[in-house]
């Protein structure tokens, strides 16, 4: 029974295998024909992240169709490669070596995650391919890109630093908040948005009176609410992700916490999903992104506009900041006049480029220079109250 | 202070009674066929599933939901169980080890191909606040802790007094005895199997309104948590399940709120690690068991 089993096992597995390699083989013979651009697309497509990776494509593939129905860039098509980071450094790195020894790119953008960032940012130098992050915040990030060390690595995002500074002002100066209750997600992100914070939280007067950092995927937070409740905090501090703020929010309204301890910071509170989860928690919530689908101008509007069409779906920030790149790619490609990767860097370094929330530029640490946008949940419905941007302090090399 | 610890004890009962109902089917399901099953965690995933989809979908209740979420579970673990699992009858263990984390890997995938990696809201549930003896719970939680003491009375009940309670014991002590008195052995596995793939599923689903997030990975962390429960219990023994899974879910909590959220998973593998070197055979029984 065993025998024979395996012996069966053995050949269907058998075959699936050759089947798969000659189909891989094919594809992939009939990809080199042609003359486009190979952009490749790290981001997390399954895992805790997986959402941010879908909005993520969602985005970039609109930005590459509306190119490519334009003609392309110089009569060359975008061709998008997606490569799934599942959110984690190491299958980030391998995901970046598959594009680059596979699929042959001669760009790649990603990660969302900055723990993944990080790890891709060697391998797209080793390889000399251009690296442009799109939706990472840790500073470290550009503190080793251009002057700091790595050539190939460029961000068009703005950094946790000026998150920090722009939600602990905020926080401080205009709901007078003193007391706060650390709650952040346990990456790079997370750690390094609150190492900022407390660097500021001195300038107002604010203290913390809590830290805790929880794991991807951690569904239970009624302890530490529990003891955050207890501690007289006034506000969470959360960097954290889109998905658990629904669950910490529920947690909140289950214990009471719901119109007497204000989230502030970064995970999303502005969705529809997020504050129908519990609206009474998340009334007055303050946040600060980089971009948000009620910002007020023309171009803003036509890409939520069009996304929707495409999608049947409100973008979020993830979405618009791959959508952004893209079109920040192609028009380097552009202005360089060849798909060359060493004139196209040069290009961007240099380029003035109009996005949707104002124009960007490069410093010399090849970081884009942009606002952040503060908002805040009144009645339910995200209120913006203005656009921050702060010049980044690098530290001495 | 008295009360914040009270209050975390019953946060780490709440936490423990849905370890309890889906570590108990793992620990039955290891009595039975010597395997420990590495895919448990993802009948738990697919019972949220069926929920998610029943509501979402085709706009039933969430009582429905249940019910949709429960019986979907039972018939993807009945044809698992056809063709895999009463295959593992007297297997080397090895080879349930690698049954048991591929059926793992389709399941999880093919959710994800379906319905995509992202995560879902889960709208369904009871989660208004009640207050009990001064602390606050969401009422969703109380059912969780009433159903797990339901379920748990109802499996000693059965395992002590029925026919196939009694023949689930029989093949855990002996299966080549059972064999020759003319137990149906593979029944008894498939049987066992389905019971505790329902149960999984049915913590899903209660446990859904306040995890409130959907997801197809939503499994692995479930398993994860049920190996050093199953352990600590005895493998393959019911009520120290239930205790084990009690304090696990206690020390869980005490150490989020005192030492740091971020080290509330070392507890678990932290008493694998232990129970491994001490006390293999578990806490309560006093005999090793293999």
């Amino acid at each position: 029974m065993t025998k024979t089993l395996t012996r069966r096992a053995f050949c269907i597995s058998t075959a699936i295998l050759s089947f798969t390699a000659l189909m891989t083989g094919v594809s992939q013979h009939a990809l080199a024909a042609d003359e486009t651009i190979r952009l490749g697309l790290v981001s997390p497509m399954s895992g805790p992240n997986a959402r941010y990776g879908a909005f993520s494509l969602h985005g970039a593939e609109l930005a590459v169709k509306e190119i490519n129905d334009a003609g392309g860039i110089d009569g060359r098509k975008i061709e998008i490669f997606s490569a799934d980071s599942q959110g984690t450094p190491v299958e980030g790195v391998s995901a970046t070596r598959r594009l680059i020894d596979q699929d042959k790119v001669n760009y790649i953008i990603g990660d969302v995650s900055s723990s993944v960032t990080l790890a891709m940012q060697p391998v797209a130098e080793d390889a000399g391919v251009l690296l442009l992050n799109a939706a990472s915040s840790n500073p470290k990030i550009t503190y080793g890109a251009g002057v700091g060390g790595y050539k190939w690595t460029f961000r068009n995002y703005p950094t946790d630093e000026n998150r920090a500074l722009i939600v602990a002002k905020y926080a401080a100066e205009q709901r007078g908040f003193t007391k706060f209750a650390v709650l952040s997600v346990d990456s790079d992100y997370g750690r390094s948005a609150i190492t900022f914070t407390k660097k500021y939280l001195p300038d107002f007067k604010g203290e913390i009176v809590s830290e805790d950092y929880y794991k991807e995927g951690e569904v239970d937070f009624r302890s530490v609410l529990a003891k955050i409740r207890d501690n007289g905090a006034q506000a969470i501090i959360m960097y954290g992700l889109a998905d658990t703020t629904p669950i910490i929010a529920r947690q909140m309204l289950e214990l009471g916490l719901a119109g007497k301890v204000t989230l502030i910071g970064n995970g999303e509170f502005n969705t529809e999903k997020t504050i129908k989860s519990a609206p009474k928690v998340l009334e007055g919530a303050v946040e600060a992104a980089a971009w948000l689908p009620a910002f007020d101008s023309p171009e803003s509007k036509a890409f939520v506009e069009k996304f929707m069409a495409a999608y049947n779906e409100a973008p979020n920030n993830h979405a618009y900041v791959h959508w952004d790149t893209v079109h920040l790619l192609a028009q380097a490609i552009k202005e360089a006049g060849s798909p060359d990767q060493g004139k196209v860097r040069d290009a961007l370094s240099k380029i003035k480029y109009k996005s949707a929330v104002g124009e960007v530029t490069f410093d010399d640490h090849n970081q884009a220079r942009l606002p952040m946008i503060l908002l805040q949940i009144e009645d339910g419905k995200p209120s913006i109250k203005g656009a921050y941007a702060a010049d980044i302090q690098y530290p001495a090399n | 202070m008295f009360s914040t610890i009270l209050e975390q004890i019953i946060n780490g009962i709440v936490t423990g009674s849905v370890y309890a109902i889906v570590a108990v089917g793992m620990t039955m399901i290891f009595g039975v066929l010597r395997a420990i099953n590495f895919a448990h965690g993802e009948y738990y995933m697919l019972g949220t599933f069926g929920a998610w989809f029943a509501i979402d979908y085709l706009g039933l209740s969430y009582e429905a939901s249940i019910v949709v979420g429960v019986l979907s579970t039972i018939v993807i673990a009945y044809v698992v169980g056809k063709f895999v699992m009463q295959r593992m009858v007297g297997a080397p263990a090895e080879s349930g080890v690698l049954a048991t984390l591929g059926i793992a890997l389709v399941l999880q995938n093919t959710v994800i191909l379906v319905f995509g990696g992202g995560y879902k809201f889960f709208s369904g549930g009871y989660i208004e606040p009640v207050s009990i003896l001064g602390f606050s719970l969401a009422e969703q939680r109380v059912i969780i802790l009433i159903v797990c003491l339901i379920v748990f009375i109802g499996l000693e009940l059965m395992v002590t007094y029925t026919r196939m309670g009694k023949s689930m014991r029989a093949v855990s002590q002996n299966v080549e005895c059972c064999e020759v008195v003319g137990i149906d052995v593979p029944q008894v596995v498939l049987r066992t199997f389905i019971l505790g793939a329902a149960l999984a599923a049915l913590s899903g689903v209660l446990t859904a309104p306040v995890n409130v997030s959907v997801y197809g990975g939503m499994g692995e962390l479930i398993t994860f948590k049920t190996l050093p429960i199953i352990i600590m219990g005895g493998l393959g023994n019911v009520r120290g399940t239930f205790f084990a899974a009690m304090i696990l879910g206690i020390a869980e909590s005490l150490v989020a709120t005192y030492v740091g959220l971020q080290f509330r998973d070392t507890v678990g593998f932290a008493t694998l690690i232990l129970m491994l070197m001490w006390r293999p055979h578990g806490l309560f029984s006093t005999q090793a068991r293999f």
